[in-house]
């Protein structure tokens, strides 16, 4: 028994210093990466929403999800430079008022082109539009 | 940077909050309930910016977005009024590829969080001086700032920092963006209209309308 005590001494070492540990502490001090999984997860959603939903004002909207965590990643880093010092720590920002911009104008288009298309077909089901699909 | 404290607990909060909502708007079968759960989704990630310290881009976040392109959402799908969604959430995820292809870009994601990301992130906890460092510079910026009216919190300056940026670093992107919105306007106004008011306004040739189905049947106005 005597010979297996490293190997406790190194097993404990490794929960209390360890992923165990590590993990606890991210969990209490979320930094940069957290906020990286959390944009990566919505990303993801709004992916499997365009992929799977038919109607296309749902689509759409996954859409602006997907935008949305693009947003919170480039808020995140703006954060994490005005921190470690580094660039232009508000282009971040700027740069999500242009997204937000431009998802606006997108939405603006994409109904209107949603309300013509309703008009024409009267239907919003996207496997139904298939006029120019060969 | 890492938060600390009461904010991360609203971090974690506000972070479930947002990635439930945005798998009931993808999930829901009712067109407006979609709208309904991704406004609960982005005024919690409206929350996360503020915990980011970017009070101006949340207010923008919740301006726009929640007032006016989810009004916008929900006009378009009480117009289009089609009611009751597919047939429930088997026939929404009953879809092999598209759910494969999901998946897949979720696994590369995974992979490239759990390999790189989090590694990364851990090894920035691991030596506690430099967040310190940060904190301290942070908490002493923050002293030196105004405090407000009630004389309990202080006056950030971040949003004329946002400002400043935006007119001097971006601003031919600015102006673009103005241009964008114009054509924008002009662009949804043309799509949305309708034929008859396309000839009310007298710029479509009269010729097109004559051998066109008698549910549009509009006389042209002669010449």
């Amino acid at each position: 028994m005597n010979h297996l005590s490293p190997l406790f001494a190194l097993l404990f070492q490794e929960v209390s210093h360890g992923r165990a540990a590590t993990a606890l502490e991210g969990v209490k001090h979320p930094d940069l990466s957290k906020f990286l999984v959390i944009a990566a997860i919505l990303f993801v959603i709004g992916v499997a929403g365009v992929l799977t939903r038919r109607n296309i004002i749902v689509i759409f909207m996954s859409i602006e999800l997907i935008l949305n965590a693009a947003n919170l990643n480039f808020i995140a880093f703006s954060r994490y430079l005005q921190d470690s010092g580094g660039g232009n720590p508000l282009a971040g920002q700027v740069f999500t008022v242009f997204i937000i911009v431009v998802a606006a104008a997108e939405a603006a288009i994409g109904l209107g082109i949603v309300i013509a298309l309703y008009r024409n077909r009267e239907t919003i089901w996207i496997d139904e539009i298939d006029l120019m699909k060969w | 940077m890492t938060l600390s404290g009461w904010e991360s607990v609203f971090f974690w909060i506000f972070s479930i909050a947002a990635i439930l909502a945005g798998l009931l708007t993808v999930m829901a079968r009712n067109a407006v309930h979609s709208a309904l759960f991704l406004i609960s989704s982005l005024v919690s990630v409206a929350a996360l910016f503020i915990l980011l310290g970017a009070e101006f881009i949340a207010g923008v976040q919740i301006l726009v977005y929640v007032g006016g392109v989810m009004v916008l959402f929900l006009f378009v799908i009480m117009l289009v009024n089609v009611g009751a969604e597919e047939e429930g959430r088997s026939a929404i995820f009953n879809r092999p590829p598209q759910v494969t292809a999901a998946m897949v870009f979720l696994g590369l994601l995974a992979l490239v969080l759990v390999l790189y990301v989090i590694p990364e992130g851990a090894k920035t906890l691991k030596n506690p001086e430099k967040q310190q460092q940060a904190a301290i510079a942070r908490e002493a910026r923050e002293q030196n700032l105004q405090t407000g009216a009630t004389g309990v919190s202080r006056i950030t300056k971040e949003t004329e920092r946002v400002g400043i940026s935006l007119y001097t670093y971006a601003s031919l992107p600015f102006e673009i963006a103005s241009l964008l919105l114009l054509v924008a306007i002009i662009g949804s106004v043309m799509l949305a209209r309708t034929l008859k008011q396309e000839i009310a306004a007298d710029d479509v040739d009269p010729e097109v309308t004559e051998h066109d189905d008698p549910k549009m049947s509009v006389s042209a106005p002669s010449e």
